[in-house]
């Protein structure tokens, strides 16, 4: 049993996930939840950013990687290869996610780190297309990887197979544009299993509202819930809303379909679009919505028959 | 856009806090081999020898 779920890890971070990805991708745009928003430019766009880091930098990471950490780290390797596993998945599991929760809202609340991250919120809709849609600089410092990598070269690497598989299911399921949580909120026998969900994990419903375009309809809350794969760091640092409604549109009010080229690869190609945050004299935040208002967790999102 | 204040404040309350939930796991983990009275490490440096004497003998 213990092998077969191991071979099933295995191969998730091999091939299971791209072809998990693009399987699903394919059910959205068939059933139509792309609502037409799908044009060119957003094509060619959510496709080189799926395509690239899978095939060009993610390989090219990992090998320099592997070849740096003996050298940083030298004589270290394996020697914490004796941690449980339980332990060793405990301890990748926090490193990670809490990482990436403070690479992502850093790049919210910093404003000259938003431009780096603004391709991820500009699409129009949800679904798998726009899960790894991010710009290149983006990917490649994506600090979580170093920091799981330098741990698997620790010793932790058994642990961090199973980690980053099922982080990456429930990440790329919250952005999907099915909405697998709402079975959760429609029965009533369902709502312990929902409230400890929706605090525990990113649901469709809480990682929506952070792609939401407007914080006014107290459903969206796009400059808050951070979290990745965990909600709790929103719960525990007052980031977040919990929310079991979906926000009505989604994007960036400041989107001006700027250039594929200029979202995957800005600053190194500019937009053209005159008044961008991505073009050659654009302000580097358009958005001056003020954040006060908005670092304190918050329910009032929840239904009463929610609560 | 500039950062504000009360922004970069809870910001550096925060980054603090982190760096406990960070230690967490790993102070829970040797509270517990404290507590049962188990050494895991000591185990791994048994099989190692245990190896070397082996490979020694070949």
């Amino acid at each position: 049993m213990i092998k077969f779920v191991e071979s099933i890890f295995q191969n998730l971070s091999l091939w299971g996930l791209p072809v998990i990805m693009i399987i699903t991708g394919v059910i959205e745009f068939g059933l139509g939840l792309y609502e037409n928003k799908w044009n060119k430019n957003e094509r060619i766009l959510d496709i080189v950013c799926f395509v690239i880091p899978k095939v060009v930098i993610r390989p090219a990471m990992v090998y320099f990687t592997l070849l740096a950490l003996p050298v940083l780290l030298p004589g270290f390797k394996g020697i914490f290869s004796w941690v449980p596993f339980f332990w060793g998945f405990f301890i990748i599991a926090v490193a990670d996610d809490l990482t990436q929760y403070w690479y992502h809202r850093l790049h919210h609340q910093l404003p000259w780190l938003w431009r780096f991250h603004r391709t991820h919120h500009s699409a129009p809709y949800m679904g798998m297309a726009m899960a790894s849609r991010q710009n290149l600089l983006y990917t490649i410092f994506f600090s979580q990887i170093y920091l799981t990598a330098a741990l698997t070269h620790l010793g932790l690497g058994y642990a961090a197979l199973f980690v980053t598989g099922l982080k990456s299911l429930i990440t790329t399921a919250a952005h999907s544009s099915i909405k697998w949580d709402k079975p959760f909120y429609a029965k009533r026998w369902l709502h312990p299993v929902a409230w400890v969900l929706e605090r525990l994990i990113s649901t469709p419903a809480t990682h929506h509202a952070h792609h939401a375009d407007t914080n006014e309809d107290g459903v969206g809350h796009y400059k808050g819930n951070f979290g990745n794969m965990f909600f709790i760091w929103d719960i525990i640092f007052g980031t977040g809303i919990i929310t079991r409604k979906y926000p009505a549109s989604y994007g960036y009010k400041e989107y001006k379909q700027e250039e594929w080229y200029a979202q995957f690869l800005w600053p190194i190609f500019k937009s053209k679009k005159e008044g961008s945050e991505l073009s050659a004299n654009g302000p580097v935040v358009a958005d001056e919505l003020p954040e006060n208002a908005d670092l304190t967790f918050k329910t009032e999102s929840l239904t009463p028959a929610a609560i | 856009m500039k950062l504000q204040k009360e922004t970069a404040q809870k910001i550096t309350r925060d980054i603090i806090i982190s760096l406990f939930i960070y230690a967490l796991p790993v102070v829970l983990m040797f509270l517990t081999f404290y507590i049962t009275g188990e050494k895991p490490w000591d185990k791994k440096e048994n099989i190692a020898v245990q190896s070397e004497i082996k490979n020694n003998n070949r």
